[in-house]
């Protein structure tokens, strides 16, 4: 796969370019088009994107897709927690909107070391818009035998309006999946 | 709140606590804004109002009253409210012009005030604001029952469920687990039930841990994949209105639970003002939606958002997680409820937590 520079971020814009790959395979798939890559050393190691139609698990998103992808090889391959925790803490994650809150409490009970994303998520945002769980360390930990939360650098702004009209395309045509109440601009990111 | 009296064990030991959206704040420390107000001369209340109203639109102060009649010195004093104030300066800078004007040309000599910044919730509230600036009071309309309040019958069924969630947190011996059963409270048939499975992995001598793997998330799993077993083919999704209610679920209770259930769907049916209109074609459900989860521990952050996005309606947790819990923490509290309610207009999820009294 391609390998990209990660240290700037004029860098970012090919790595984007992947996660917004994804983002339109999730669109084909008729799935909200958020997708990812995750990278380390610079080389691409996993992608995702949205499955929540699919698998109808709403918390499917692209970013936890991606990292499940990852520990299912580390595990596969007998790497204990440490060395999971280590490998993570080289990675980078590049998602085409910004990770929910969930998810960047995911990122960061992993020790993921830094986010790049497109559009901001006004609505459930957790890198900034709604909560800032990048920034913090241990107040948004989970239990201490699982692992402790720990900030990641974050960026955003990377590509957003090749993220937004891919979003656009999707609920312009009204999301098919969601039942009538919920039918309304961005949800489910 | 209704204390529980049920046949269940340790009666008496448990009681429902709410945990509000909003933190309770006293009556006389509730938020205020500055305001311009002006003596009044009564004949002119009618004009200035007119004119006001025209130019000076107190937006987001609807509960605020314009006008205060006062009584000093056995005379009835009217005062009006002119327009908002910015919150340090005693200057007059910040007034629009057209105020200015009204002010030169009825010789009104104003003055800044205190108002009550939101709408009274409660009458003890109201009372308080009105000791500033009177407000108007409309107590909620909305039925609180299921929100606020539980019926005998309910406060039994949520204690049961929260206890068959204790006891499968139990079931995982010598650390602390979490359980998570999750519940169609229209039919009270249990959806998914799950343990954290990195504590059930770690106790079968694996090394590792998903670290994503908390109850509440293999709950959502569980509940999809149910779905996805019931309903292999995409088919459209079910109205909201219609709890789906499945006779041969792979995950239903034992028989003697069904047989519960069986009685208890008529009440639950009435009481939440329900049709059961669905007849005997189950409908899909669209996710989680109207469904409740009972945890043992109160969820952390990750797993408060995944119930969101899954569109759990009530969650409801036997104990607090000073460390991690999202729900009970202010902050966060405030936050993820205002969220819960922007995400679902029509269903009004409310966190609920289950203390022990001993």
């Amino acid at each position: 796969m391609e390998a990209c520079d990660t240290e700037e971020i004029r860098g970012a814009d090919p790595c984007m370019k992947l996660a917004l790959q994804q983002a339109k395979l999730a669109l084909n798939n008729l799935e909200v088009p958020v997708g990812c890559i995750i990278i380390e050393d610079e080389k691409v190691i996993a992608s995702g994107r949205n499955r929540t139609t699919e698998t109808r698990n709403a918390t499917r998103h692209a970013e936890l897709e991606a990292v499940d992808i990852l520990l299912d090889q580390w595990q596969k391959k007998g790497l204990s927690n440490v060395d999971i925790a280590k490998r993570f803490s080289k990675c980078t994650l590049y998602v085409t909107c910004e990770p929910c809150i969930m998810c960047a409490a995911a990122l960061s009970i992993i020790g993921i070391k830094e986010v790049f994303y497109g559009c901001a998520n006004d609505k459930f945002g957790g890198c900034g818009s709604i909560l800032a769980l990048h920034t913090s360390q241990s107040e948004w930990s989970t239990r201490d035998e699982v692992s402790n939360g720990k900030g990641f650098k974050c960026t955003g702004g990377i590509m957003v309006s090749e993220a937004i009209s891919l979003l656009q395309s999707f609920y312009e045509q009204g999301n098919p999946n969601a039942p009538k109440p919920d039918r309304r601009p961005v949800h489910n990111l | 709140m209704p204390s529980t009296n049920g046949n269940i064990e340790n009666e008496g030991y448990w009681k429902i606590v709410h945990i509000p959206d909003k933190l309770p704040i006293p009556p006389h420390l509730q938020p205020t804004v500055n305001v311009y107000a002006s003596i009044i001369n009564p004949k002119h209340a009618n004009t200035l109002i007119r004119k006001l109203n025209k130019i000076s639109l107190l937006e987001d102060l609807h509960h605020v009253k314009r006008i205060c009649k006062r009584c000093v010195e056995g005379n009835v004093q009217l005062l009006m409210i002119l327009c908002l104030a910015s919150h340090d300066s005693g200057q007059l800078e910040d007034m629009p012009s057209e105020i200015a004007e009204l002010i030169e040309s009825y010789q009104l000599s104003t003055f800044i005030t205190k108002v009550s910044k939101y709408p009274a919730t409660s009458k003890e509230d109201w009372e308080e604001q009105c000791k500033l600036w009177p407000t108007s009071y409309h107590p909620p309309t909305y039925n609180i029952d299921g929100i606020t309040g539980f019926s005998e019958e309910n406060s039994q069924s949520i204690l049961e469920f929260m206890k068959s969630a204790v006891d499968l947190a139990k079931s995982v011996d010598g650390q602390i687990v979490n359980a998570a059963v999750i519940v169609n409270p229209t039919s009270n048939q249990v959806v998914a039930r799950s343990c954290d499975q990195w504590a059930e992995q770690q106790s079968q001598a694996s090394c590792f841990r998903h670290p994503f793997h908390h109850a509440a998330m293999v709950a959502i799993e569980n509940s999809a994949a149910r779905d996805r077993y019931l309903f292999p083919a995409s088919e459209p999704v079910g109205d909201n209105c219609c709890q789906a209610d499945f006779v041969d679920s792979p995950l239903t209770v034992s028989p003697s639970k069904r047989q519960k259930i069986n009685t208890n769907v008529e009440d639950s049916g009435i009481q939440n003002g329900e049709t059961s209109a669905c007849g005997s074609t189950p409908a899909r459900p669209y996710l989680c939606t109207g469904y409740d989860i009972y945890l043992v521990w109160e969820p952390c952050i990750m797993c408060a958002m995944a119930l969101v996005h899954q569109r759990i309606k009530r969650i409801f947790y036997a104990f607090p997680n000073p460390n991690a819990g999202a729900l009970g923490k202010v902050m966060l509290s405030l936050q993820l409820l205002e969220l819960i309610k922007t995400k679902c207009k029509f269903n009004r999820r409310d966190a609920l937590q289950i203390i022990s009294h001993l």
